[in-house]
């Protein structure tokens, strides 16, 4: 359960988070453009969840606030509770620094959060370039799972699945298939996992919905297929639940040029 | 794709071969490969101490490749490394349909020479078209032209199956031991280095082929992984092919490196592909061999159910496990069955539940049929699953005064009418000198054995599980 707190509210360092006016619609090639000609590697977390809603990926919300009245409104927007979290270059380890609050319940909670976060960060990086704070909703917690891609030097693109927190790290319980995946590829490679039981619903806990989570990695296999531009992504943890799942976290890192 | 059948005809079916550098020292082994070939056999060779030998063994020697007057479709090339882009350059300028180098000492020498002249060779056969097979090989195996990697090679008659593996050992060793099983090549390539040709263009050629039905390779790196999957998928829908690759441990992969210059993959990465594209992995020359064999001699099933018979009460129990821990389902009988057995089944020290212990059943030859007949009936078994236990054969044989014929026919009839498979596995036990002869007389009658529960059980399923996969 702590794990999964951790992970909801695991955010990048989202440096080009646009305020709201300036948030406008931009295209997969304009965020991948945007972050080459900035001399990035890779996308923010808003970045990543944007080109993943391109393509059809249900996200949780992330927004970036760059007052404590902007933050209240995003806030109210995106709907309690939310997480907030510092967005800054130079802060590296941001809930040591006390950058990132959680489980933010009010519009008093936020504002206080938003000063209690600046001052904090004041405190311990003196010297740190503030872009704002991100405010971001925090999904119900579901059962974790991870979706990967990476590129292998014989194959190429590579999918990979498995369930989120210990599970994937220390059991190393996860599946691999070749991008394009076929539909039967989906359905085997969720059910070969060991911890595919706990899809199901083990012992009463709410089962995860199978079919959405196909969907989802044939979604990410097209998406991969027409975007050579990734070199690696990294959708973790994503939540599902017995009526969909959301992305929590997603990285994307780009090919070189 | 059928582009690759034009590419490629001439080199797998020659009917002219020049052998370039064969020598006493080899005790020209790549001449007396050649034998039996069917077509015209050239030796070029100018070191003049080696042509006495090689007039002895009557056949014609050139100095150059250029100087045989004749089309030539296929050159075995045996000189040292420093002379091998002369010899391509001969062969582009001759226009032969292949050249395969044995020659070795390239890149997987890891020296600054080796990787050099590989290079060379590389670029002049990519510029000009040529079809080059290795470096670091024995080429082509076809045995019906007599177009032999080695002497012992069986030739005249070939069989359905194409064998592509990296390693000429385990292309020889293929033919030879397959052979022993009831499993013949129809074409078979070993093609080490794989610079110009890969595992993959062999595929694809093998694909198109009518004579190969199932295609076998063993691999130890692919050039171009995405090309080899993409193939594999389609090619997998037509023809069983199954996988053997070596390097599957750090360890191994080591071993790849200075045998055939193959870079470490992952081994994940590969079963991934292997199971995606519906191909059958396999991990062991057994394996390989066993899975082609269930796949030829068994009737097709996609069900896991077998009825086991054993000849004694240990071996019913540990057939049992074995089969189960396969994969495989050992389900109880039909009440009908169970009706049947109690007819004329002898349950003092044996037993029908399944899996029968056949042990007090075995002097009457009819008993131990209707045992197998009754699985074969029963539709809650999908495969007929037979233990012949040597020793007691033997003792049965002797006792009652019959020989093994009159059980072997029996069963090779019932091979032939079953409507599922039926699957024979010869345990050798302490007769393991007997056993060759018995696996040949079952194999006289069309009956293919499988040497252990082990063996016999993985194959079946391995199979089993392709023909889901397949839905076939």
């Amino acid at each position: 359960m702590a794990a999964m707190v951790v992970a909801a509210l695991y955010m990048e360092n989202s440096r080009q988070l646009r305020d709201r006016e300036g948030e406008k619609f931009m295209s997969v090639d304009e965020i991948i453009g945007t972050a080459r000609k900035e001399g990035r590697s890779y996308l923010t977390e808003l970045e990543s969840k944007q080109i993943l809603k391109e393509a059809g990926v249900n996200t949780t919300e992330i927004r970036l606030a760059r007052s404590k009245e902007e933050a209240i409104s995003l806030s109210k927007e995106i709907g309690f509770p939310v997480a907030m979290k510092i967005v800054s270059p130079d802060v590296l380890h941001k809930t040591d620094a006390g950058g990132v609050k959680l489980n933010l319940n009010s519009e008093q909670e936020v504002a206080k959060a938003f000063d209690d976060i600046i001052s904090s960060i004041k405190q311990h990086e003196p010297k740190a370039k503030i872009d704002g704070v991100a405010v971001q909703n925090m999904a119900r917690p579901g059962t974790e799972v991870i979706i990967g891609m990476h590129k292998d030097p014989q194959f190429g693109p590579v999918l990979m699945f498995g369930l989120g927190g210990i599970l994937v790290e220390v059991l190393k319980d996860v599946s691999f298939r070749i991008v394009p995946l076929t539909k039967r590829d989906a359905q085997e490679m969720i059910r070969e996992i060991k911890g595919y039981p706990i899809l199901e619903g083990y012992r009463g806990q709410e089962p995860a919905n199978i079919g959405v989570l196909e969907d989802l990695l044939l979604k990410v296999s097209d998406f991969v297929e027409q975007r050579p531009e990734m070199k690696e992504l990294d959708i973790n943890p994503i939540f599902a639940y017995s009526d969909g799942a959301v992305a929590v976290d997603a990285r994307v890192i780009l090919e070189s040029d | 794709m059928k582009d690759i059948v034009s590419k490629l005809h001439r080199a797998f079916n020659p009917r002219s071969v020049a052998v370039v550098g064969d020598k006493r020292e080899m005790d020209y082994m790549w001449l007396r490969n050649l034998a039996h070939f069917q077509g015209k056999v050239y030796s070029v060779q100018i070191d003049e101490q080696e042509l006495p030998g090689i007039e002895a063994l009557r056949v014609k020697n050139y100095y150059r490749l250029l100087d045989i007057p004749d089309e030539v479709d296929y050159v075995i090339v045996a000189v040292p490394r420093a002379a091998a882009p002369q010899i391509i350059r001969d062969c582009i300028e001759k226009k032969v349909g292949g050249v395969m180098l044995f020659t070795s000492g390239f890149a997987e020498t890891n020296t600054e020479e080796g990787i050099r002249l590989q290079q060379i060779i590389t670029e002049m056969a990519k510029e000009a078209g040529l079809n080059l097979i290795g470096p670091n090989c024995m080429g082509i195996f076809n045995p019906r032209i007599g177009l032999l990697n080695a002497a012992d090679q069986y030739y005249g008659d070939g069989g359905p199956v194409g064998f592509i593996s990296q390693s000429g050992t385990y292309a020889i060793f293929f033919s030879l031991i397959g052979a022993a099983h009831g499993i013949k090549v129809s074409k078979s390539v070993s093609y080490g280095n794989a610079v110009v040709l890969d595992s993959t263009d062999y595929m694809e050629y093998l694909a198109e082929d009518e004579e190969t039905k199932i295609i076998g390779m063993y691999i130890e790196g692919v050039k171009n992984g995405r090309r080899f999957f993409t193939s594999l998928r389609e090619i997998a829908k037509r023809k069983p092919v199954l996988i053997w690759k070596g390097g599957m441990t750090e360890e191994g992969s080591r071993a790849t490196a200075t045998h055939t210059a193959s870079l470490a993959e992952s081994p994940l990465i590969w079963d991934a592909v292997i199971k995606q594209c519906g191909a059958i992995k396999v991990d062991s020359l057994d394996e390989m061999i066993d899975t082609i064999k269930a796949l030829l001699y068994l009737k097709p099933t996609t069900g896991k159910r077998v009825g086991l018979a054993a000849m004694t009460g240990g071996q019913s129990v540990v057939i049992t496990d074995t089969f189960a821990k396969a994969g495989l389902e050992v389900p109880l009988l039909t009440e009908k069955s169970y009706q049947k057995f109690a007819t004329f089944f002898n349950i003092i020290g044996s037993s029908y539940r399944n899996p029968l212990d056949i042990s007090s059943n075995l002097r009457s030859l009819d008993n131990i049929t209707r045992c197998i007949d009754i699985l074969n009936e029963d539709e809650r078994i999908d495969s007929v699953v037979l233990e012949l236990s040597l020793g007691l054969l033997t003792r049965r044989a002797r006792s009652i005064g019959t020989s093994f014929d009159d059980l072997f026919e029996a069963l090779a009839q019932r091979k032939d009418r079953y409507d599922k498979p039926f699957l024979v596995v010869l345990f050798s036990g302490p007769e393991e000198s007997v056993a060759t002869e018995v696996r040949e007389m079952l194999m006289a009658k069309g009956l293919s054995s499988f040497p252990s529960f082990e063996r016999g059980a993985k194959a079946l399923n391995k199979v089993v599980e392709y023909y889901r996969f397949h839905r076939l």
